[in-house]
């Protein structure tokens, strides 16, 4: 535990840009590419993974000095799993549109890396306040990219975003913008140029 | 740090009493949920054959040699028999609510419950954006439609016979799927509504 | 290949190839800018037959379907040349070519927004983001295509009459390829209007005539390897072939296969592109025999009625691998 203690406001911000799950560390990727294809879906994407995310930093970095070593991966998915069913559950009792169009990428959010790799990473061996501060800035981190791809697919593959149609009559649809092949293409825009930023900040 | 090593004691306590607690949550979770759920995909049945079946007052669901029935009724009288056509489209599923006279011979309206078609070209047989007057042509046609002997599919011209439909341009497989859905699943509901024993529920 | 070369039992310096034992297939990106340039610019002259009977065929549209294309090509690669700060390749031709090759996959009803788009992503995307010519893992123009196959799937699938049939009016008429029209509809098309182009269908897809007279002159010329149309047309007649002798009824026969939608022009231009093509020969057979594979599986299986355009990129995708694979054995190196 050398490591230097960094500040409450860094905890929270290296996750929107130097550690984002999306642009930096690549973690994530199937609902970052399969739900995109509006920012509707993004958004909702997003806030379902940040409260399972949060949720089981804060129950893992409880439970750290009590968990054992050897079942740790173990416990830890049992959690992940009970907190993606309470989020499933609850876009399907609240907001069934929202959960039929996200289909079994909800579900899913269980295997995801990010999840899993920030308790490992993190919230195992974290005060609770920390992981929660690690988790909230990991979570916006993933929303906002998502959202932003959601946004970008939207506008360029249906004319509008957020459902309200900014492209008119004149536009004709990228079909191409909401089927896979338009998800990996943006996100491959958007990493290049957070690379390329990087790099301008590095030599500036 | 939390490295230390534990007998096996200890580990199946722990992830008994974790597993123990998830299961706590996720049974009281479930018990506020489920009516929920249970309750939206009832209205979304209920919503399709309201809008497939003509004007009534009251529905009720029977059985027939295991295929479901919901018919309509305004005052006694039947109006209208709704059921559910399944079958497979171009990519997946394509699950929709026929509504039909009582004698099935005539229909009245079609909805398109659940599909996987390809967005922007299948998808339009259930929303149509690019027909901004118009989104739901494509199930509209089938109003009014006699499928005796059966439906057809026919391309790029209107229909004149009261058997016919348009196809959607660029999307002839997802047109004819469902047209092939239909043709299929109308003559085993005609068998089962004409012949069936009836168990009603309801 | 196990040539027994004395010379070579040891050594560390560079084996001397005996005369005429080794077969060599170079790459053919070359780096002197003379000869690409000479290069691009027959292969523009080969493709003007089937440009001109295009503009025959289909009159003002194809005019300026072609001319949109070319001047998107070439100005999105000027544009990109600028920004990484490199020097100005366009008088390389190749960017013309792209622009060329894509116009003439496009249907002559195609908008012009559409085509500045294709020629956009097929130069930006597909040539310059890995790194300009010679880089490029898919055919640029196909990729473009592909990106506008996706994006417009109507615009993309949507035919008019040559004007040469449609009598005086030369736009509003729809009609089918001859492919699309066996697929859905179960209908042949005559082999001369078939080898002649006076049917449905892309700009420069439709007269097998014209385009073998530029695909001959590119082969004799050695711009192009003769291995690659022969086992890709030779494997479509032979896979074809098959599926007719078994089921007459049910598939079309090989010379329909050879003469509808874009195969010979994919033969002759887009396969065998310097650069996503395999270097050695029997890579370059499996390529051919490949592409034939999928395509024939395409249109006689697929939901799309033609499959050119994908049976090219899909073996694009594994050219480095076939390279990789059926390289000659290197002798003379001391093994690590």
């Amino acid at each position: 535990m050398a490591k230097k203690q960094i500040s409450i406001w860094q905890e929270i911000v290296k996750g929107l840009w130097r550690e984002n799950p999306v642009l930096a560390t690549l973690l994530g990727l199937c609902p970052t590419l399969a739900v995109t294809n509006t920012a509707v879906n993004g958004l909702a994407m997003g806030l379902a993974t940040s409260f399972v995310l949060l949720s089981s930093s804060l129950f893992i970095s409880s439970l750290r000095n009590f968990i054992p070593h050897q079942v740790r991966i173990a416990s830890y998915i049992v959690i992940i799993a009970t907190f993606v069913t309470v989020a499933d559950r609850f876009l399907a009792g609240f907001f069934p549109a929202i959960s039929q169009s996200l289909g079994p990428y909800v579900p899913l959010i269980v295997v995801n890396c990010l999840i899993l790799g920030r308790q490992e990473a993190f919230s195992s061996k974290n005060k609770i306040s920390r992981s929660l501060l690690d988790g909230i800035g990991m979570g916006l981190g993933f929303s906002l990219v998502l959202i932003a791809l959601g946004m970008v697919r939207e506008l360029l593959g249906s004319g509008s975003i957020f459902g309200i149609t900014l492209l008119g009559e004149w536009f004709e649809p990228w079909m191409v913008m909401i089927l896979p092949p338009g998800a990996f293409l943006t996100l491959g825009f958007f990493i290049a140029i957070a690379n390329w930023i990087n790099d301008r900040r590095a030599t500036a | 740090m939390t490295q230390h090593t534990s007998g096996s004691g200890k580990m199946v306590l722990v992830l008994t009493l974790i597993t123990a607690l998830s299961g706590a949550i996720l049974a009281a979770w479930d018990s506020y949920t489920a009516p929920k759920i249970t309750y939206h995909r009832e209205q979304a049945l209920l919503v399709a054959i309201s809008q497939v079946l003509p004007a009534h007052d009251s529905t009720r669901t029977v059985v027939l040699n295991g295929q479901t029935f919901y018919e309509a009724f305004a005052g006694d009288s039947l109006v209208g028999v709704g059921f559910q056509a399944l079958g497979n489209g171009f990519q997946g599923q394509i699950r929709m609510m026929l509504g039909m006279t009582p004698d099935l011979e005539t229909i009245t309206g079609l909805e398109i419950l659940e599909q996987v078609e390809t967005p922007g070209l299948g998808t339009k047989i259930a929303h149509d954006p690019s027909q901004r007057s118009d989104p739901e042509w494509f199930t509209k046609q089938f109003n009014g439609l006699l499928p005796s002997p059966e439906l057809t599919v026919i391309k790029n011209a209107t229909p004149t016979h009261s058997n016919e439909i348009q196809a959607i341009t660029g999307a002839t497989i997802s047109s004819q799927a469902v047209v092939r859905i239909l043709n299929q699943q109308i003559e085993s509901a005609r068998q089962a509504f004409r012949t069936g024993s009836e168990v009603v529920h309801g | 290949m196990s040539i027994p070369s004395p010379a070579s039992s040891k050594g560390k310096s560079k084996l001397k190839e005996p005369e005429n034992l080794l077969i060599l297939a170079s790459s053919p990106h070359l780096h002197t800018t003379t000869s690409t340039q000479s290069i691009m610019w027959q292969v523009v002259l080969a493709l003007s037959p089937a440009a001109t009977m295009a503009i025959y065929y289909f009159r003002w549209p194809a005019v300026v379907i072609i001319l949109t294309s070319v001047i998107a090509a070439v100005l999105t690669e000027a544009v990109i040349n600028r920004l990484k700060g490199e020097t100005l390749t366009i008088t390389d031709g190749s960017a013309v070519i792209t622009g060329l090759l894509l116009a003439l996959t496009l249907p002559p009803t195609f908008s012009i927004g559409g085509t500045i788009l294709g020629a956009v992503v097929a130069i930006g995307i597909g040539k310059q983001l890995f790194g300009g010519l010679g880089y490029n893992i898919f055919n640029p123009a196909l990729l473009g295509r592909a990106f506008l196959q996706a994006s417009f799937p109507i615009g993309m699938t949507t035919w008019s009459t040559p004007a040469t049939l449609a009598g005086s009016a030369v736009d509003g008429v729809s009609t089918a390829t001859p492919l699309g029209l066996y697929k859905f509809e179960h209908a042949l098309t005559g082999y001369a209007d078939l080898f002649v182009g006076n049917v449905g269908g892309s700009l420069g897809e439709t007269s097998a005539l014209a385009i073998l007279i530029g695909g001959l002159y590119l082969l004799i010329r050695r711009f192009a390897d003769w291995r690659i149309p022969v086992s890709y047309l030779g494997g479509v007649v032979i896979i074809g072939g098959i599926f007719w002798a078994f089921a007459p009824n049910q598939f079309p026969d090989p010379v329909f296969h050879l003469l509808s939608g874009g195969l010979i022009l994919g033969a002759f231009f887009m396969a065998t592109d310097m650069v996503t093509s395999p270097i050695t020969h029997l890579a370059t057979w499996i390529y051919g025999i490949g592409m034939a594979l999928i395509l024939v599986i395409i249109r006689l299986f697929g939901g799309l009625p033609e499959g050119v355009m994908y049976s090219i990129l899909l073996m694009n995708a594994v050219t480095p691998l076939l390279n990789r694979y059926t390289r000659p054995k290197i002798f003379g190196e001391v093994q690590s």
